[in-house]
């Protein structure tokens, strides 16, 4: 299972092992990690579980689609280059060791 | 299969029976009440009045709403009674062309409708309204105040209107007629949610000719002289081309805003204030403690969500909570029920501005169709209650029992809420 480090605005690590297949979004939100609201459940509605990605992570991804691209620009806290929306990434083996951190506010 | 066949085919003596025959889907006395004694047994209920079968928990509620590829939305507002042929006659006549472009239709075609409203119903956008909402806010404080009186009623001086005037800034227009929006999107929900007569729904079918008339103008105002504005922003969206949205689209997208912008809002507004109000101490506390406020909005849609139940088609055969529904059954999700369930609200049936979980109620929905103008709403509820909690902290709530609920299947909101003002 690819492990993953969620770094909260305070500083905090949190270290876990994500499902496979599932999104980084549900497997915040199954591991209790704070700062993920996902209003909408997962369907690019809502902007709210806007994620900071290590640069290396965000390179390995590849640029966001079109429809998360724009609602980046809506997002509540600011729009980084690593910017993305965590229900729109899903875990693989490529995602081990990524460090992801969660903004001070998603609303 | 009829809706009394379906009845039938549930033995008589199953609690499912039982909530079915005792469910009244446009009483709201005793209906939350209700659902705190069927959620624990019945997950799911045929209700035969309106052929729809009803679901009571969380989970399986935000799993339907989460699954659009097999629950069609696209008898979310489909009127309860059928309009007659005469009314639809009537209504082509009128040029009265409105299409399903958001809330009642599903992918692809609502994701057309949604990305160009999202370039403009969005948080960041709705941040730049706070000063303009909070100046609105307290126009109408300060005519309450300056109408010297010290018994006055809250939806009539205050929430009736305001949501209405928020959204005439999103459409750039300060200076339309507030209370005509609002009797225009009264009839509407009648006509869909309601249960009308045939003359009734003849005389409202004339007013919604003319809400989509007013629709249309607006739009082609902003042909010709755009702003920084919803219609506008969804003009900019299309850049004239129809593989985009179609300008008719663009007219319903705005036809549909003047009313999910503020009917519920309205609703919201009057539930939060009427939950506060009834408990003097717990008004109190948000009236010394203004940081209480955020939470307290959520908890106020959270226990009297506004939008109480929602409707969807299953597309395929399906399975929800353990029974088999066949492909085109109706769906009524009950999100007053969902926002108690006990199985993610702790004492869900007791209302505690200091609940923890409070903002993971499904007021807005969820899924795809999950409320563009939700920050908006709770921008506009918050600030109403900071601005009374400040203006009128001894407030309290007068003649409780003359406040009732308009009878519809999916919306709840007081009528009236008399308060003392205790200057």
């Amino acid at each position: 299972m690819p492990k993953l480090t969620f770094i909260s605005s305070s500083g905090d690590r949190h270290e876990i092992a994500a499902s496979n297949g599932a999104s980084v979004m549900e497997c915040a939100v199954e591991h209790g990690i704070e700062g993920i609201v996902a209003e909408c459940g997962g369907s690019m509605s809502c902007g709210t579980c806007h994620i900071y990605l290590d640069q290396e992570a965000y390179e390995r991804l590849g640029i966001p689609a079109t429809a998360e691209n724009d609602l980046l620009d809506f997002v509540n806290a600011p729009r980084r280059p690593t910017s993305r929306l965590s229900c729109q990434i899903k875990v693989d083996e490529h995602l081990d060791g990524a460090v992801i951190s969660v903004p001070q506010s998603q609303y | 299969m009829t809706s009394t066949t379906i009845l039938s085919k549930i033995p008589a003596g199953c609690p499912m029976h039982q909530a079915g025959e005792r469910f009244q889907p446009f009483e709201h006395k005793g209906m939350t009440d209700f659902y705190a004694s069927v959620r624990p047994e019945v997950p799911i209920f045929y209700a035969p009045s309106i052929d729809c079968w009803v679901v009571t928990r969380r989970e399986d509620a935000l799993a339907v709403l989460r699954d659009h590829e097999r629950f069609s939305a696209s008898n979310a507002t489909a009127p309860i009674v059928p309009w007659p042929e005469e009314m639809h006659q009537f209504l082509r006549d009128q040029h009265f062309t409105n299409e399903s472009v958001q809330v009642a239709c599903d992918p692809p075609r609502h994701t057309r409708g949604r990305n160009a409203a999202m370039t403009f119903l969005n948080m960041k956008k709705f941040q730049n309204y706070e000063a303009d909402v909070r100046a609105l806010a307290r126009s109408y404080i300060n005519e309450i105040s300056n109408s010297g009186k010290d018994i006055v009623d809250l939806v009539e001086s205050f929430t009736y209107e305001y949501p209405a005037k928020v959204a005439f800034l999103l459409l750039g227009e300060k200076q339309l007629d507030a209370r005509k929006l609002k009797q225009w999107a009264d009839l509407r929900i009648k006509l869909i949610f309601g249960t009308l007569t045939h003359e009734q729904q003849m005389e409202a079918a004339r007013d919604l000719a003319d809400f989509w008339h007013f629709a249309s103008a607006l739009v082609e105002q902003r042909k010709k002289k755009p702003g920084d504005d919803y219609p506008s922003a969804l003009l900019a969206a299309r850049a004239g081309d129809d593989s985009i949205l179609t300008e008719n689209e663009v007219k319903s997208l705005v036809f549909g805003l003047l009313l999910a912008a503020h009917e519920t809002t309205t609703n919201a507004a009057g539930n939060l204030l009427f939950e506060l109000l009834k408990r003097p101490i717990t008004w109190q506390a948000i009236v010394e403690d203004q940081s209480l406020i955020p939470n307290a909005v959520e908890e106020g849609l959270r226990y009297a969500t506004s939008t109480i139940a929602w409707r969807r088609r299953a597309k395929v055969d399906v399975e929800i909570a353990g029974v088999q529904l066949p492909r085109g059954s109706q769906i009524l999700l009950s999100l007053t029920s969902a926002n108690r369930d006990e199985k993610q609200f702790a004492d869900g049936e007791i209302f505690d501005i200091g609940r923890s979980n409070a903002r993971s109620h499904i007021a807005f929905g969820n899924g795809i169709h999950h409320c563009l103008g939700a920050p908006l709403a709770r921008m506009e509820l918050r600030i109403l209650l900071e601005e009374l909690t400040t203006a009128f902290p001894k407030m309290r709530l007068e003649d409780e029992e003359s406040i009732s609920f308009l009878p519809t299947l999916s919306f709840r909101g007081p009528d009236r809420l008399p308060v003392r003002l205790n200057r």
